[in-house]
């Protein structure tokens, strides 16, 4: 029997734990604090702009589980707010348990605050991980699924100190990276000025908080666009942020707030006494950071190098995904990396040739153009999305972006990828 | 039982951040070792916070070296030639620091030098008298006794003379094996209190060693401790521990010099037993805040570690 273990819940390691179980593995899913689906757990934009093209493609590749669940549990659909078309919003408070059940549902071992310290190598080959609790989880392959935001002291060096986010490091212990351990060394995203990290782009108001107005707005059409005044708009905060996405004039004047359940505000922090000041959020609070008033999290301090079978390079049996693999932006990213790497993982072990996604499909040519961005120093300054920035000005150039579920199931088809996810190899 | 990796005694202490961390030599964060992000395994106070707050408040910077008081000390017994029990008084918050299995403390005659000062175990600490015990040996420890000089300067509290310490204090309802000669006598006792206070079932070896006196006995029997003297640890001392080993017990306290410790682990290893050993640390030290580098030992992985700050399985420290 083929064991895969994969560290970190995430999204993307909740995608690698399906596909791999779905190819007929033993799956092991190792997540540090008690919940799944890392910052996913206060997300919830999917489907906007190009992302609405690899969900389809994830689907069309039988790996669209997830995708099935969020639109199951979206708040709203094709909503548009600046820059972006045809959204989808899942509620973030419901999503965690769907997804564990999604997970349970194919046999896979969810362990909880299980914190991996630690592995077992035997020349380019993880053996076993080593949990705080001392236990040793063996496995055939392994996927390194540990993002690469915080703790507590990356944010202090590179942001604005702990903000005390949804990761919760100082309860549950600092994220540990495989890839690290395995003595590979890793990549540091930077910021435009060239210092390491990004901090994360939008924070969370707790919606009852909100003037009863706006509350109800928000909740009716899933959106609402209120103007900065201009006396404490801050123009020069957008280069610091991770979703470049984002990172349009029209966010430096207004403050948009997304209903995922959590009233999401598109920028990476406000201080409170400013936020205070604008009609309907006389008495806002934030939710996630709880300290959205000074900061976020800072991300991208530790990627892992890997090629287009998203397989660690300088290890053998370690595969890599999410935020951990490239430098990109959201839980769309994040599960079709996600899937690919927990089937390659799987391929591994059964000694086959690894897959590589063509790039007549937005998800392979995605990932082939970021690990090019990469090798170059101005890449590294860049995040990448299928939502906006550079890469979905490229996807639209390409002609990759695409609506229409019979055109993308099409183009899987003709890459002769056509529910690949759900094929069992063992 | 846990798996001990390296940390440091002092972490989260009002100790912490340290010297070490001022230059980038902090044994336990990665950033104050001088990498550029967070590589570290520690569930509690990130340290690089509290530096990055302590820095922020340097205008009431709180002190981070330990205190040095000078006080009046008297011998309570010559246990054996050279060998004597003394007592000092210590002021309330330093005897409440000294009350756990490894603390010890740095002592010197108030007129020598800072470089005289040698570390000592403590061995009891009533109200705010500690007691430790003295060997008159090398030129450091026979400067207290200088023309009936009956003052010393104590410096402390340092926490890190137990590897393994972090079983002692954790550990309840279990088995244990406390196995004490001659010198680690007196760090026996504060372990033997705390385990004993958790509930544990202790049987203690005992061996004079070259005090040529069990002096603890007393102590270990009013904490309802199962004593088995033995003349000699070496002769009597392991053919027993191969008996008791039998029971299986959950941890082991090996106080005494490293041969001691050696020994031990070897019977475990012929038995093919795996099980936690607490250890006395032996390691010579003169600083105790991990300046000075007379204390740093190599783990069988090859990490330097110093030892007066450093936490791990005595084990580690035994090449392979």
């Amino acid at each position: 029997m083929v064991k895969i273990v994969v560290v970190g819940g995430g999204w993307a390691g909740c995608a690698a734990a399906l596909a791999a179980a779905k190819c007929g593995a033993d799956v092991v899913l190792l997540e540090r604090t008690d919940l799944l689906l890392g910052t996913g757990l206060v997300g919830g934009i999917f489907r906007n702009n190009g992302r609405y093209t690899a969900a389809e493609e994830a689907i069309a590749m039988g790996g669209g589980d997830m995708f099935v669940a969020m639109d199951a549990n979206a708040r709203h659909k094709d909503i548009k707010f600046p820059g972006h078309n045809h959204a989808s919003l899942y509620d973030v408070t419901t999503m965690e348990p769907l997804i564990r059940k999604v997970l349970q549902n194919y046999g896979i071992v969810i362990k909880t605050k299980a914190r991996v310290v630690d592995i077992i190598k035997y020349g380019k080959k993880v053996q076993g991980v080593i949990l705080d609790n001392g236990e040793i989880t063996t496995g055939d392959a392994f996927v390194d699924t540990t993002g690469s935001a915080g703790p507590m002291g990356n944010c202090l060096r590179y942001g604005n100190g702990c903000a005390m986010c949804i990761l919760r490091c100082p309860s549950f212990g600092p994220r540990i990276s495989l890839t690290a351990l395995a003595e590979i060394k890793e990549i540091m995203g930077q910021k435009m000025d060239g210092t390491y990290g990004a901090m994360s782009g939008s924070c969370k108001i707790n919606k009852d908080s909100l003037g009863e107005e706006l509350r109800v707005k928000l909740e009716k059409e899933g959106v609402a666009v209120l103007p900065i005044p201009e006396n404490i708009q801050r123009k020069s905060s957008l280069g610091k942020k991770a979703c470049s996405q984002y990172a349009l004039p029209e966010y430096a004047a207004n403050l948009i707030l997304l209903d995922t359940g959590h009233a999401k505000l598109m920028t990476s922090y406000f201080p409170l006494d400013d936020l205070r000041t604008i009609p309907g959020l006389e008495s806002a609070r934030y939710e996630d950071p709880y300290a959205g008033g000074i900061g976020n999290s800072m991300r991208y301090l530790g990627i892992a190098p890997s090629n287009n079978s998203l397989q660690v390079l300088g290890m053998d049996n370690l595969f890599c995904a999410g935020e951990k693999s490239l430098i990109l932006v959201g839980h769309t990213e994040a599960v079709v990396t996600g899937l690919l790497c927990g089937h390659n993982a799987v391929r591994y072990c059964l000694d086959m040739q690894y897959l590589e996604l063509p790039r007549t499909i937005a998800c392979g040519d995605f990932i082939m153009f970021v690990h090019e961005c990469m090798n170059q120093d101005e890449g590294l300054k860049l995040r990448y999305t299928f939502a906006g920035a550079a890469y979905f000005e490229r996807m639209k150039n390409l002609s990759l972006y695409s609506t229409s579920r019979a055109e993308i199931s099409a183009r899987v088809a003709e890459a002769g990828l056509t529910d690949i996810y759900n094929t069992c190899l063992i | 039982m846990k798996n001990l990796s390296l940390y440091c005694i002092d972490i989260n202490s009002r100790y912490c951040p340290c010297l070490l961390a001022e230059t980038n030599h902090c044994v336990f964060c990665s950033q104050l070792k001088g990498e550029e992000s967070c590589n570290c395994n520690w569930q509690g106070v990130c340290v690089l916070y509290e530096q990055h707050w302590q820095k922020k408040n340097s205008a009431h910077t709180k002190e981070p070296l330990r205190s040095e008081i000078t006080t009046k000390f008297s011998i309570t017994e010559e246990l054996a030639k050279d060998i004597y029990l003394l007592k000092f008084s210590v002021p309330q918050e330093l005897a409440k620091e000294l009350n756990k299995p490894g603390a010890f403390v740095f002592l010197r005659a108030p007129g020598d030098e800072h470089f005289c000062r040698f570390p000592v175990g403590v061995m009891k600490v009533s109200e705010n008298e500690a007691y430790v015990v003295i060997e008159k040996i090398g030129p450091k420890s026979t400067r207290l006794f200088f023309n009936n000089n009956t003052e010393l300067v104590v410096r402390g509290p340092y926490h890190n003379g137990m590897f393994g310490q972090p079983w002692i204090d954790k550990i309840t309802g279990g088995k244990i094996l406390l196995i004490a000669g001659g010198m680690g006598q007196p760090p026996a006792l504060p372990a033997a209190i705390k385990l004993s206070q958790n509930h544990n079932k202790i049987v203690a070896v005992l061996a004079p060693g070259k005090v040529g006196h069990i002096f603890i006995a007393k102590e270990l029997a009013n904490l309802g401790i199962d004593l088995r003297p033995v003349v000699s640890m070496r002769k009597n001392g392991l053919p027993l521990l191969k008996e008791l080993l039998i029971e299986k017990p959950d941890l082991i306290v090996s106080a005494g010099p490293d041969e001691q410790h050696y020994a031990i682990v070897n019977v475990l290893q012929d038995q093919g037993l795996d099980i936690p050993m607490a250890a006395t640390n032996n390691a010579p030290m003169c600083c105790g805040e991990g300046i000075c580098g007379s204390c740093i030992k190599e783990t069988n992985d090859n990490k330097k570690i110093r030892t007066c700050k450093v936490q791990t399985d005595f084990t580690y420290l035994i090449p392979y």
